[in-house]
C-alpha cells in the first residue's frame, strides 16, 4: 500500500510538468499585451513599450519560462502584474468561498443524485424510472446561469427568503454562511444530479443483477433496506470515481457560479486574470488546481482499499 | 374451422414499445434538425437588421419578437440549430475519432501508454472551461475555435475508456488466437478490439454531444464563446441574461430548444445505453 | 476607455417612497448606519492612478489622494491644496503656497518637496501635463509649504492641466513614493485625501475599502466639482466588484448595495422600484469614436474614409447600443456637444439629419471613387463590453451596405487593446477599423484627449496625420479666453470633418440608479466619483 502512494506521489510530477509547459506556452503565445492593457486608454505606445520593459515581458520566452519554473517549484508563484500581490495570497483569501461552494454544491448534489439513482433502479424499466432520469437530465439541460438568475428572481427578489448575492465567511456565523450558500449550490448542484443519479443508477443495477441479492430476496429481506445495506455500499466504488470526475467539472461550473452570485472565489480570480493576461496569477492557479486535481484522485484510488476489499495493491 | 392467429405486432411497433426513450429522443432531433437544415425556407436572415425594430414582443412580423439589436429571434433561432448541432456532433466525432485512436494504442503498447497517459492525466487536471477560455483568447474567436476548445478536454475521458475496454480485451483468448495466427497489429486492432469499444464509444459520445452544447452556452456567457454575430442557442441565451425581465422571448426560444436537444440526445444515450449493454439488469 | 463625468440632470423615473426593504428570514447582513456601498463599473486592480489612465485608478486617487487645483462644477480651475497662488508680471513664474493643516496619513506635513516630485512624475504620463512640462524651465522649491513653477514662455493652460480631472490626474504623493519611475508602479500607498484606503481589507476583483480620514481639514467654500470643502459624512465606503449586471442590478433591489454605478440602460425599467433613484450625473456623458487606420488602404484614402463617415449611422448606433432615446444624441462635433468648446462647424458634411437612403448613395459613389478593390477590411469586435459590441455589430453592417468587405475580428477588448497597437498592414496582424468610447469631459479638450492629436506614427491609434490640425491643436492651446479658443475649436472641428480624422458614433448620458431613499448628497464631478458630502440617513 505504501509503495503504491509513494509511486503515484511519484508520477505526479511528469502531470504537473505537463500542466506548466501546456498552460505557458498557451499564455505566452497568446494575443494580448498585459502591458497595454495597463497603461489604459489614454497611454501612448511610447508609454506602453516602457511598462512592458519594466514588467519584464520582453526577454526571451525561455528565460521566462526558466525563472518561473524554478520559482514555482521553491512554491514562490510570483506577484500579480497588476495589484502587485503574491499570488499565494490572492489564492488563499479565494480558497475558503470556492472551497466552501464546491463543499455545499457536492453535498446537494450526491444527496439528490444518489436518492434519485436508488429509487430508479429500484423501480428499473418503469414509468418512474423514467420519469425521475428524465427530471434528472432537465436539471442538466439549462445553463447554469438561467438557473441562477430565475431563482434570484424568485426566492431573493420576490419572497426575500435569501440574499441575492455575496459570500460571508464562515467566521461571521454559520447561519448566516449557509444563507449565501444556498441558491448557488442548488444553482449548480443541479447540473451535476444527471450524472451522479445516472451511474448510481447503472451501478446499483449491476449490483442487484448480483446472485447473493436474489438470496437475500428470496431469503425474504425487504427490498428497501437490501437495497440501502448491500447494494448501496457494493455501489459505492463507482460512485466515488464519480464523485472524482465531478470535482474537476466542478472547478469549471464553479467559475460561472461564482459569476453570477458574486462569490470572491478562485474561478472568477483566474477568469479576470486571464482577460487582463495576468499572467503570474493565471499558471500559478492552474499549478494548484492541478495540484488538487491530482490529489483529490489519489486520495479517491487510496479510497477504493477501504470500499472494495477486493482490489489490493501491492 | 378457421384457424385463428394473434395479430402479431409489426417489429417497429414492438420496438417502439420497448424503446421509447430512444424513439422520442431520436425523433426530436430529426425533427430539429430537419429544422436547422430547411433554415432558408422558414425563417429570413438572421443577421441583418434594422434597430428601429429592436425588443420588439412575439407579433405576426416577428414570430418570436426581436432583440436588442432588432435581429428576428425565430431566425436566429432556426439558424442557431445549425450551429449549435453542428457544435455538438464536431466535438463528439473528433472526441470519439482521437480517444479511441490513443485509447487503442495505449492500449495497446505499454511503451506509449506511459506517455500518453501522463499527457492525459495533465490535459485532465486543468479546469476544461479555464483552457477553454484560454484557448479561445489565443485562438480568436470562431466555429471552429470554441470547437476544438470544448473537445480537448473531452479526450482524456474518451481515451481512458477505450484503454479500459483494451486492457480488458486484449489478452483474451480469440485475440491471442488471432495474434498467433500473424495477424497484422492494425487489422488486430481494427477487426478483433475495436468492435468490443463500440458500444460503450456510442453511448459516450451522446452525453459528448449533449454537454458540448451545454458548455458553448457558458463560454458565451463567459466572454469566450462564438461570434455574437453569428446565431447559437448557446451565445443568444448567454447574450441576452440582461433581457430576462424586458424581453424574455430572446432567451425563452433558444433555452427551450437548448433544453429539448439535450434531452432528446440524452434520452437517445439512455436508450441506447440500455439497448447494447447486456450487463443492465431490468430491475429485482 | 470609459472616463465618467457627473452632473445633476434627473433623468425621469420613479419617485423615491420612503419604503424600506424587508428583512429576510435568514440573518442577511445589515450595513452599519454610516457605511454606503457602491458597485463600480470595473475591477480596481491598478492602485496608481500616474502609472495607469484607467478610470478606475482615478476613481481610487479621488478618494485618498488630494489634488493642488480642481475643476468645479463649471469647469473653471480652483485652488485646493493650494493656499495662495502668486502669477508674476512677465506670466513666466507661478509661486503656490499650500494652504496650512495638509498630512499625509502616516502623520507627516505634506512639503512643498512632494508636490514637485508628484507633479514631475505626472507630467512624464499625461498629454496635458507633457505639453506643459516642454516649456517649463525649472520647478525651484523655496521653502516647505512653497514651490514655484518657471517657464520659458507663458502658457496658460497652467493651471488647468494639473486642475483636469481627465486621467491621469494630478495627484499629491509623498516625495519618496513619487520618486518611483513613472513607468512602474509604486508600491506604497499615502495619500492625504479626505479618505483612508484601507489596503489590509482590499480583495483585487472583490472589494475595495476606504475608511473617513479624521486627520483631513476640508476647505472652508462649499463641495463644487472636484475642489471646495471635502466634507466627509460617512465612515466606510466599499466597492463591491460585480462582474454580472444582473446580479448588480437583484442587489440594488434587494438593499444589498446602495450605488450602482452604471447599469445596462435597457434594464433601467427593471430598476423603477420604490426607493430607487435614477440619476444622470455626467450631463456631457460619452462620446464613441470609430477609429479608422489611416497608415493602410482603404482608408488611407480620404474619399474611402468619407465613404465609410456617411456609412456609419450615429442613429443606428445609439439606438442599438443604448435604446432608450431619453439617453442619447446625434453630435456633430469633435469636442462634445453641450460642452463649452462643442462647435459644430463643418458637420453639415456628415448629413447628421438626412435620411441613410441618401447617405448610402454618396457612399457608394465615394467609395467607387477611393478605388476600393473590395479586399477584406478587419473590424475589431470586442464582444465583452456591451455598448462596444453592439457598435461594432453596426458598424459591420453599416459598411456593408456600402459596399465594403466587412471581417469581424470578435475577441475580448485586451486582445482589440493588444491588436489595435499593431502597425502591421491589416493581413499582417494589424487592423483596419476599431471603436472605443470616451468621457464627454475628456473628449471637449483638443489637448488634453491624446486621441485628437493628429501626429501620424506618434498619434493615438488610428495614426491620422495632418499638419493643420496640428497647427490648429497649438493654436488652441494659446488662444486666450474662451470666445477665441471656441474659435479655433469651431476651425479645428471643420478641419477633422472634411480630413475625417475618425467618425464619432454619437453622445450619450449614463445615469447612476441608487437607494435615494437611504443616501444622497452625490455631486456631479467628471471622470471621479465623489463620495464626500455624501450622507446616509435611513
Amino acid at each position: 500500500m505504501l509503495s503504491y502512494v509513494l509511486r503515484r506521489l511519484l508520477g505526479v510530477i511528469p502531470v504537473m510538468l505537463v500542466v506548466g509547459i501546456f498552460v505557458f506556452s498557451l499564455l505566452h503565445l497568446a494575443p494580448g499585451d498585459p502591458a497595454a492593457i495597463i497603461a489604459g486608454d489614454n497611454a501612448t505606445p511610447d508609454n506602453i513599450a516602457r511598462i512592458r520593459t519594466n514588467l519584464g515581458l520582453d526577454r526571451p520566452l525561455l528565460e521566462q519560462f526558466a525563472s518561473w519554473s524554478w520559482a514555482t517549484v521553491r512554491g514562490d508563484l510570483g506577484v500579480s502584474m497588476y495589484s502587485g500581490i503574491p499570488v499565494t495570497t490572492l489564492v488563499q483569501q479565494r480558497m475558503g468561498p470556492t472551497f466552501s461552494l464546491a463543499i455545499t454544491t457536492l453535498i446537494v448534489a450526491v444527496s439528490i443524485a444518489v436518492t434519485l439513482g436508488v429509487l430508479a433502479a429500484w423501480k428499473a424499466g418503469s414509468l418512474l424510472d423514467r420519469a425521475v432520469m428524465g427530471l434528472a437530465v432537465t436539471g442538466f439541460s439549462v445553463p447554469v446561469f438561467v438557473v441562477g438568475y430565475i431563482m434570484v428572481y424568485y426566492v431573493s427578489l420576490q419572497w426575500r427568503w435569501l440574499p441575492v448575492q455575496g459570500y460571508k465567511p464562515i467566521a461571521d456565523g454559520v447561519g448566516l454562511w449557509l444563507s449565501h450558500l444556498v441558491l448557488p449550490s442548488f444553482a449548480l448542484g443541479l447540473a451535476y444530479v444527471a450524472l451522479i443519479a445516472r451511474i448510481t443508477r447503472a451501478s446499483m443495477l449491476e449490483v442487484l443483477a448480483e446472485d447473493y441479492i436474489r438470496t437475500a430476496s428470496a431469503k425474504g429481506v425487504s427490498t428497501m433496506p437490501m437495497l440501502l445495506r448491500h447494494a448501496l455500499r457494493n455501489a459505492a466504488v463507482p460512485i466515488v470515481t464519480v464523485i472524482g470526475i465531478g470535482v474537476a467539472l466542478l472547478i469549471s461550473g464553479v467559475v460561472i457560479t461564482e459569476s453570477v452570485f458574486n462569490i470572491p472565489g478562485i474561478g472568477r480570480l483566474v477568469v479576470d486574470a486571464i482577460s487582463r493576461r495576468d499572467y503570474p496569477i493565471i499558471q500559478g492557479s492552474m499549478i494548484i488546481f492541478a495540484a488538487v486535481y491530482v490529489l483529490i484522485n489519489l486520495a479517491i484510488d487510496i479510497s477504493y482499499g477501504f470500499l472494495d476489499p477486493r482490489i489490493r495493491y501491492n | 374451422m378457421e384457424l385463428i392467429t394473434p395479430a402479431r405486432p409489426s417489429a417497429t411497433a414492438d420496438f417502439i414499445r420497448r424503446h421509447p426513450t430512444i424513439v422520442i429522443g431520436a425523433l426530436l432531433l430529426i425533427l430539429i434538425t430537419l429544422a436547422a437544415v430547411f433554415a432558408p425556407w422558414i425563417a429570413r436572415d438572421p443577421i441583418t437588421f434594422e434597430p428601429i425594430n429592436r425588443l420588439k414582443s412575439p407579433s405576426a412580423a416577428f414570430w418570436l419578437g426581436t432583440d436588442a439589436l432588432g435581429r428576428d429571434v425565430f431566425a436566429r433561432m432556426v439558424y442557431g440549430a445549425r450551429i449549435s448541432l453542428i457544435v455538438g456532433l464536431a466535438v463528439a466525432l473528433i472526441a470519439i475519432v482521437s480517444g479511441s485512436v490513443i485509447g487503442l494504442l495505449a492500449g495497446y503498447f505499454n511503451a506509449f501508454d506511459a506517455i500518453v497517459m501522463r499527457l492525459m492525466d495533465g490535459i485532465m487536471a486543468i479546469p476544461s472551461i479555464l483552457l477553454a477560455i484560454a484557448l479561445v483568447a489565443l485562438l480568436g474567436s470562431s466555429v471552429s475555435v470554441v470547437i476544438i476548445a470544448i473537445s480537448i478536454p473531452e479526450v482524456p475521458r474518451v481515451t481512458r475508456l477505450v484503454r479500459a475496454v483494451v486492457l480488458s480485451v486484449r489478452d483474451l483468448p480469440f485475440v491471442e488466437a488471432a495474434r498467433s495466427n500473424g495477424t497484422r497489429i492494425g487489422k488486430l486492432l481494427r477487426r478483433h478490439i475495436l468492435p468490443s469499444t463500440v458500444a460503450p464509444l456510442i453511448v459516450q459520445a451522446t452525453y459528448i454531444c449533449a454537454s458540448a452544447i451545454l458548455t458553448e452556452a457558458g463560454l458565451s456567457f463567459l466572454g469566450a464563446g462564438t461570434p455574437p454575430e453569428i446565431p447559437t442557442w448557446g451565445n443568444m441565451i448567454a447574450g441576452n441574461r440582461l433581457y430576462l425581465q424586458i424581453a424574455p422571448w430572446t432567451i425563452f426560444a433558444p433555452g427551450i430548444c437548448l433544453a429539448l436537444v439535450v434531452l432528446a440526445v440524452n434520452l437517445l444515450g439512455d436508450g441506447l445505453r440500455d439497448r447494447l449493454d447486456p450487463r443492465i439488469s431490468r430491475g429485482i | 476607455m470609459t472616463y465618467s463625468r457627473r452632473s445633476v440632470l434627473t433623468a425621469g423615473m420613479a419617485a423615491a417612497a420612503v419604503a424600506g426593504v424587508g428583512t429576510p428570514l435568514l440573518g442577511r447582513a445589515q450595513a452599519k448606519p454610516r457605511e454606503v456601498r457602491m458597485v463600480p463599473h470595473a475591477d480596481l486592480n491598478i492602485l496608481d492612478p500616474i502609472w495607469t489612465t484607467q478610470n478606475m485608478a482615478a476613481y481610487h486617487g479621488a478618494m485618498m489622494y488630494d489634488t493642488l487645483f480642481g475643476i468645479d462644477a463649471n469647469f473653471n480651475a480652483q485652488p485646493q491644496m493650494v493656499g495662495k497662488t502668486d502669477i508674476s508680471a512677465d506670466k513666466k513664474t507661478y509661486t503656490f503656497e499650500l494652504r496650512p493643516g495638509l498630512k499625509w496619513h502616516d502623520g507627516t506635513p505634506v512639503t512643498a518637496r512632494d508636490c514637485v516630485a508628484s507633479i514631475r512624475r505626472w507630467q512624464v504620463k499625461d498629454g496635458a501635463g507633457s505639453h506643459l512640462f516642454q516649456r517649463v524651465a525649472d520647478t525651484p522649491v523655496v521653502d516647505d509649504k512653497t514651490f514655484r513653477i518657471v517657464l520659458k514662455e507663458p502658457y496658460g493652460l497652467l493651471i488647468d492641466a494639473m486642475a483636469k480631472t481627465s486621467t491621469p490626474v494630478c495627484f499629491m504623493m509623498k516625495a519618496e513614493i513619487a520618486a518611483t519611475d513613472p513607468n512602474t508602479q509604486i508600491s506604497k500607498h499615502i495619500g492625504s485625501g479626505p479618505f483612508r484606503f484601507v489596503e489590509a481589507e482590499y480583495r483585487p476583483g472583490s472589494r475595495v475599502v476606504y475608511e473617513r480620514n479624521p486627520d483631513y481639514v476640508p476647505r472652508s467654500e462649499p463641495a463644487s466639482g472636484i475642489s471646495g470643502g471635502k466634507v466627509v459624512k460617512l465612515d466606510r465606503v466599499i466597492w463591491e466588484i460585480m462582474p454580472d449586471a444582473q446580479t448588480a442590478a437583484s442587489a440594488l433591489l434587494a438593499g444589498e448595495v446602495e450605488f450602482f454605478e452604471q447599469p445596462p440602460i435597457d434594464i433601467l425599467p427593471t430598476l423603477n422600484a420604490p426607493g430607487i433613484k435614477i440619476e444622470v450625473f455626467s450631463k456631457l456623458g460619452n462620446i464613441g469614436q470609430v477609429r479608422l487606420n489611416h497608415l493602410h488602404a482603404p482608408f488611407n484614402n480620404v474619399l474611402a474614409r468619407r465613404a465609410a463617415q456617411l456609412a456609419i449611422s450615429q442613429d443606428d448606433i445609439q439606438r442599438a447600443a443604448i435604446g432608450n432615446p431619453e439617453f442619447w444624441r446625434t453630435c456633430g462635433s469633435n469636442f462634445t456637444c453641450g460642452s463649452a468648446m462643442g462647435v459644430e462647424d463643418g458637420s453639415e458634411a456628415l448629413m447628421l439629419k438626412a435620411p441613410m437612403a441618401e447617405r448610402q448613395a454618396k457612399a457608394r459613389e465615394l467609395l467607387k471613387q477611393s478605388g476600393y478593390d473590395g479586399k477584406p477590411i478587419v473590424l475589431l469586435h470586442a464582444t465583452n463590453i456591451h455598448v462596444m459590441n453592439q457598435t461594432m455589430l453596426v458598424v459591420a453592417q453599416n459598411l456593408r451596405q456600402v459596399g465594403f468587405n466587412v471581417q469581424l475580428a470578435s475577441t475580448d477588448w485586451g486582445a482589440v487593446v493588444t491588436r489595435r497597437a499593431n502597425q502591421n498592414p491589416p493581413d499582417q496582424g494589424g487592423w483596419n477599423v476599431f471603436y472605443t468610447y470616451s468621457g464627454g469631459n475628456a473628449t471637449s479638450s483638443p489637448i488634453a484627449l491624446s486621441a485628437h492629436a493628429a501626429t501620424g506614427r506618434k498619434a493615438w491609434f488610428g495614426w491620422p496625420e495632418s499638419a493643420a490640425i496640428e497647427e490648429m491643436r497649438t493654436e488652441w492651446a494659446y488662444a486666450q479666453g474662451l470666445p477665441a479658443r471656441k474659435a479655433v475649436a469651431g476651425k479645428l472641428n471643420k478641419t477633422m470633418v472634411e480630413y475625417v480624422h475618425d467618425v464619432k458614433t454619437g453622445q450619450w448620458t449614463q445615469p447612476a440608479a441608487y437607494r435615494g431613499d437611504r443616501i444622497r448628497g452625490i455631486l456631479p464631478i467628471p471622470e471621479v466619483i465623489p463620495w464626500w458630502n455624501v450622507e446616509r440617513y435611513a
